[in-house]
């Protein structure tokens, strides 16, 4: 898959070219193809036990007011020359929460403009978003989109730019899928060096 | 008099008087489509007459074609109405129906999905066995369908076409007994079905949805309805004008053998039994006049000549 330096669906009988389309255009929807290093995924329709495991690149750092735009401090007034408007709803509606409402006007599209109060000295390094505290939640929820329907007994594991997510309409045996996991990452980890 | 159906594009220019045309020959709108300046209308005619509609509308640059589906109910039947398989596959399909002509109702179950855990109810059941056939689109694993399958089956009456992501061959050798109709290669997708094959796929749908629906049709033929669908359609139009304020996108959705009427069984059904065809023959006497299990609407099943001995 483009954007994956590994992948694999992994099936016990045929089908695995479907999940493979799957797999592709679900993580292409939710924009994940970028983030995601290596997605190996394991299916056992006779069981049934769906289990996917995955690298993701190290997230972005998070976003501050000085990526939206530049900070103009002048006059106890600043003034935010935006220069990228994909954060700016969230940059706004951070700034209306810490300086409330009426301090912070919008005259036109790519102006915001802070008075009536004491401008922080800091501002620029004010955090708008951090992308990585969504990141594990969407990417489960891709994989459970990707997952085939019905699987309610669910384990999902992740931490540390990896993560595991085992599904089964069955009860799941932690051994069995604690070594297929481990199997693998450690096949993903020789493949990835 | 055998009535074909057909698919009428044109614009709008001079529509009225292709509509009465249409209708003075004997025909019946069975449903209408205004899309901006281009007018589609599904029509049954007499077959004789269709040569005549041509060279009528010729002038106006209108279209005929024939389309095998106009007139039919078909359930587009998927394990549930998540996110697994919509909009792709399963909207895709009825889509696609819709485009040749049929309506096509798409019907998610409550507990569907899974493998050992597929169920399907009585409900469900019974609003599949209000169409003229349902296609199961199900998913891309053989061992997985062979098991959820046969649990789908009990107590449909209609012919099924199934489909899934496995080979043809294979679905119809694990099928026991078999079903009406198979494509194969048709499974749980989540694209867009736009490339040439993807489309392919969905053209063998419409051609197995077309080999069991001129079946039936040739069965119908040989015990003819008492009344046509159709000529029902347009009674029920003319003499019960709160049809007019039903807002559903087919009012009434004329079926092979039946209608279903979108207006409530308790205040409706007796009016409906009522309504004078010819003479003295009722709706209730060539028709069975049914609570539907769609919301509280009408289901009307027409009886053939055998039944009782009336054509009109």
């Amino acid at each position: 898959m483009a954007g994956l330096d590994y992948f694999e669906v992994e099936c016990t009988e045929d089908g695995s070219d479907n999940y493979n389309k799957i797999a592709t255009t679900v993580l292409q929807d939710h924009n994940l193809l970028s983030i995601v290093e290596g997605l190996h995924i394991y299916i056992d329709p006779e069981y049934p036990l769906f289990v996917a495991t995955g690298f993701i690149h190290p997230p972005r750092s998070a976003i501050k007011i000085s990526d939206v735009g530049n900070v103009l401090i002048q006059d106890n007034q600043a003034t935010i020359a935006v220069g990228d408007e994909t954060y700016l709803a969230a940059m706004l509606k951070m700034l209306w929460l810490k300086l409330g409402h009426d301090n912070v006007d919008q005259p036109d599209r790519f102006t915001v403009i802070i008075k009536n109060v004491e401008i922080p000295k800091d501002l620029k390094d004010w955090m708008v978003i951090d992308p990585s505290q969504s990141l594990f939640k969407d990417l489960i929820y891709a994989i459970q989109v990707i997952a085939p329907e019905g699987f309610k007994v669910r384990r999902e594991n992740y931490g540390k730019n990896r993560f595991s997510f085992a599904a089964s309409e069955n009860t799941i045996p932690a051994d069995v899928i604690e070594k297929i996991i481990a199997d693998r990452f450690a096949k993903m980890e020789e493949a990835l060096k | 008099m055998i009535l074909v159906p057909i698919t009428y594009k044109g614009g709008v220019y001079r529509l009225d008087e292709v509509i009465d045309y249409i209708e003075d020959l004997g025909g019946y709108i069975v449903q209408r489509h205004n899309i901006a300046s281009e007018v589609i209308l599904q029509v049954l005619m007499p077959k004789e007459d269709i040569k005549r509609l041509a060279a009528f509308s010729r002038p106006l640059a209108g279209e005929i074609q024939e389309s095998p589906l106009v007139g039919t109910e078909i359930a587009v039947v998927i394990p549930s109405l998540e996110i697994h398989h919509l909009p792709h596959s399963a909207c895709d399909v009825a889509e696609y129906l819709r485009s040749h002509g049929s309506k096509s109702n798409m019907l998610g179950m409550a507990r569907g999905f899974g493998k050992r855990i597929a169920q399907m109810n009585d409900e469900e059941r019974d609003l599949i066995n209000e169409h003229d056939l349902a296609i199961f689109v199900l998913g891309n694993f053989a061992s997985c369908i062979e098991t959820k399958f046969p649990k789908f089956r009990p107590g449909i009456t209609v012919p099924i076409i199934l489909t899934g992501g496995p080979e043809r061959e294979v679905l119809e050798k694990q099928t026991d007994p078999p079903v009406a109709g198979y494509v194969g290669g048709l499974g749980r997708f989540m694209h867009r079905t736009q490339t040439e094959a993807d489309i392919h796929r969905l053209d063998l749908v419409i051609d197995e949805v077309i080999k069991i629906v001129e079946a039936r049709r040739q069965e119908i033929a040989n015990d003819p309805l008492s009344v046509s669908p159709a000529r029902l359609q347009a009674l029920i139009k003319q003499e019960l004008p709160e049809i007019e304020e039903v807002y559903s996108p087919s009012p009434i959705a004329v079926q092979l053998n039946g209608l279903r009427v979108k207006l409530s069984y308790p205040a409706y059904a007796q009016k409906v039994r009522d309504l004078v065809i010819e003479d003295e023959v009722k709706v209730g006497d060539v028709a069975d006049v049914l609570p539907s299990r769609m919301r509280d609407y009408i289901l009307i099943r027409i009886k053939p000549l055998s039944e009782t001995n009336i054509v009109v």
